[in-house]
């Protein structure tokens, strides 16, 4: 170290990240402390006594076993298709040379720039055409795949050593069985790093399930921690309580999938 | 001899094929209806039948058009905030080494709560006869905001529930600028007599300038296209306080009028393309300028 770091700026960064955690940790904390809390208590007699009422009520008369289930299925079937397809494409888009590569690429980066948002009617009602409305599918389909995946997965696969594959092939491997010995493991902590992304975006999406889904058999968490507003209009802890599960099975993925979460992978991901 | 170059013939699109469909049917097939669309009546019970430029007549002479996109614009303020809040939490989490690994984690957990749950805390918080946020004012002597209620401030409400569950993922872009500057040119900046404000100016500012135009045109992009913060937070106001999204899903989800929401929603993407390639064009001017 060639400097010693004076001791006002070690303590005000210290002071920073300390307020920086509060902001970040308060919110959701606050909301457990008064799910936490009795009916009818003043929200100042805070943490005098706690019950898990709440949790129960929101559990059983907003009935979330349901969604919770439908939530799982979506963002898993989401993310496990989103790694497996965009891997596929970007395989032959790192490594191979064909026609019309520039093409795909071209429409590749048009599909990048518009936002669900500017064509959720055609979405919808292309949905609809196809007899899904209503269902999980219709929630996973359309986001089975993103450009941005596809650009990841390519990129890693582009750092691996073509001399990898080229053994192989002389051991007269297929080009699936390639991808699938080699690239697929090489690029692990990439395609862990999309699996992440895409559970986390699954996983709080409520704009689409709010449009194609309408029985309470087929809503996801997020469309019943909505609706739970309206059931529990005289006690708001209930709906609080919902809030606080729905929050959980997040939190437990991310603790188990975090060490894919490196910055290197920001950078990417925002350079696409 | 060289070794002759392989062969791929149709593996390559057989690989691209799952990815090709679900693409090329749900974005690309879409847009191509979302052009036609926008010329026709298309309703829930009829349609589509060709009307010309009728939709955007409609739009432009609409009055929660021009106010809805009006909010959208001041929503684009929550950019300068995004950048700045999380390049100062970067350098606080890359100043504190391997020891700012709980707080990179902590940063995170806005980013992975979904938003209807941010909103249901944050509602809480801004809740303006026992919320937080109105207690401390009035502990400072200040009057209660009606941060739920009253135009602007619920649109000030959503930009606070967006700044708090966006700036932990743009953290992690900074961080990872940060991380690529050498560490060298720094102490070498250091030894040449730089202050630690003229090390930064100097070195780490330049190092971050295309993270920080990244940064800009992504996150305003997406507070171009926000819908999930104000669905939970300003779902009582009317129409014309919200932006531009929540009127999309008005006209085509509430009134059934597909017609006009695809005017609506090319519009959006017009005004995201334009806004965005006049950033890179500025960009790319103060780049030069500075070199």
């Amino acid at each position: 170290m060639i400097e010693r770091r004076p001791a006002w700026l070690g303590i005000s960064t210290w002071a920073l990240a300390v307020v920086l955690a509060i902001v970040s940790i308060g919110p959701a904390a606050w909301l457990l402390a008064i799910a936490l809390q009795p009916p009818g208590t003043d929200l100042r007699e805070i943490g005098l006594s706690a019950t898990f009422d709440n949790f129960a009520a929101a559990w059983r008369d907003g009935s979330l076993a349901g969604p919770l289930v439908n939530s799982v299925v979506v963002t898993f079937a989401r993310a496990l298709l989103n790694v497996l397809i965009a891997a596929l494409a970007a395989y032959p888009l790192a490594r191979m040379r064909f026609p019309a590569r520039n093409l795909i690429f071209v429409l590749l980066l048009c599909t990048m720039m518009v936002p669900e948002q500017v064509v959720l009617v055609p979405m919808f009602r292309i949905v609809v055409g196809m007899g899904l409305y209503d269902t999980l599918a219709a929630v996973v389909l359309p986001f089975s795949v993103t450009a941005f995946g596809i650009f990841l997965c390519r990129q890693a696969f582009m750092a691996i050593p073509a001399s990898l594959e080229e053994a192989a092939r002389i051991d007269g491997a297929g080009p699936l069985r390639i991808w699938w010995h080699v690239m697929l493991p090489l690029a692990a902590p990439t395609l862990a790093t999309l699996g992440l992304f895409s559970i986390i975006g699954a996983w709080s999406d409520l704009l689409w399930p709010l449009i194609v889904l309408q029985s309470r058999d087929a809503m996801t968490l997020p469309v019943a921690v909505n609706a739970l507003q309206g059931t529990f209009a005289t006690n708001p802890r209930a709906v609080y309580a919902g809030a606080v599960l729905s929050l959980v099975p997040i939190l437990v993925i991310f603790a188990l999938l975090q060490r894919f979460m490196k910055p290197e992978m920001f950078g990417g991901a925002v350079k696409g | 001899m060289k070794a002759p170059r392989p062969r791929f013939g149709l593996t390559p699109f057989a690989f691209l094929s799952p990815a090709a469909a679900v693409l090329g049917v749900f974005f690309l097939g879409a847009v191509a209806q979302v052009v036609y669309y926008s010329f026709t009546r298309y309703t829930a019970f009829s349609g589509p039948d060709f009307v010309g430029l009728e939709n955007y007549r409609r739009l432009l002479a609409s009055e929660r058009f021009w106010a809805c996109l009006g909010n959208s614009a001041i929503y684009l303020l929550v950019t300068p905030a995004i950048i700045a809040l999380s390049l100062a939490a970067a350098i606080v989490v890359e100043s504190l080494g391997s020891r700012g690994r709980w707080l990179r984690l902590a940063l995170f957990l806005p980013v992975i709560t979904p938003t209807i749950v941010a909103g249901v805390a944050w509602r809480l918080i801004l809740n303006e006869d026992s919320g937080l946020l109105n207690s401390a004012l009035a502990m400072v002597g200040l009057d209660p905001v009606p941060w739920l209620s009253r135009h602007p401030w619920t649109l000030v409400s959503a930009m606070f529930v967006t700044l708090w569950k966006g700036f932990g993922f743009y953290m992690m872009v900074f961080l990872a600028g940060l991380l690529a500057v050498p560490r060298e040119l720094r102490e070498a900046a250091a030894l040449d007599g730089a202050s630690r404000l003229g090390v930064f100016r100097a070195v780490t500012l330049p190092a971050l300038a295309p993270s920080i135009v990244l940064v800009f045109i992504v996150s305003s992009i997406s507070a171009l296209k926000v819908f999930d913060e104000l669905f939970v937070l300003a779902k009582g106001s009317p129409i014309a306080q919200q932006t531009a999204v929540p009127l999309l899903y008005r006209i085509a989800f509430e009134e059934g009028d597909y017609g006009l929401a695809s005017a609506l929603g090319l519009s959006i993407f017009l005004f995201i393309l334009s806004f965005s390639l006049v950033n890179l064009r500025l960009s790319a001017r103060s780049e030069e300028a500075a070199s």
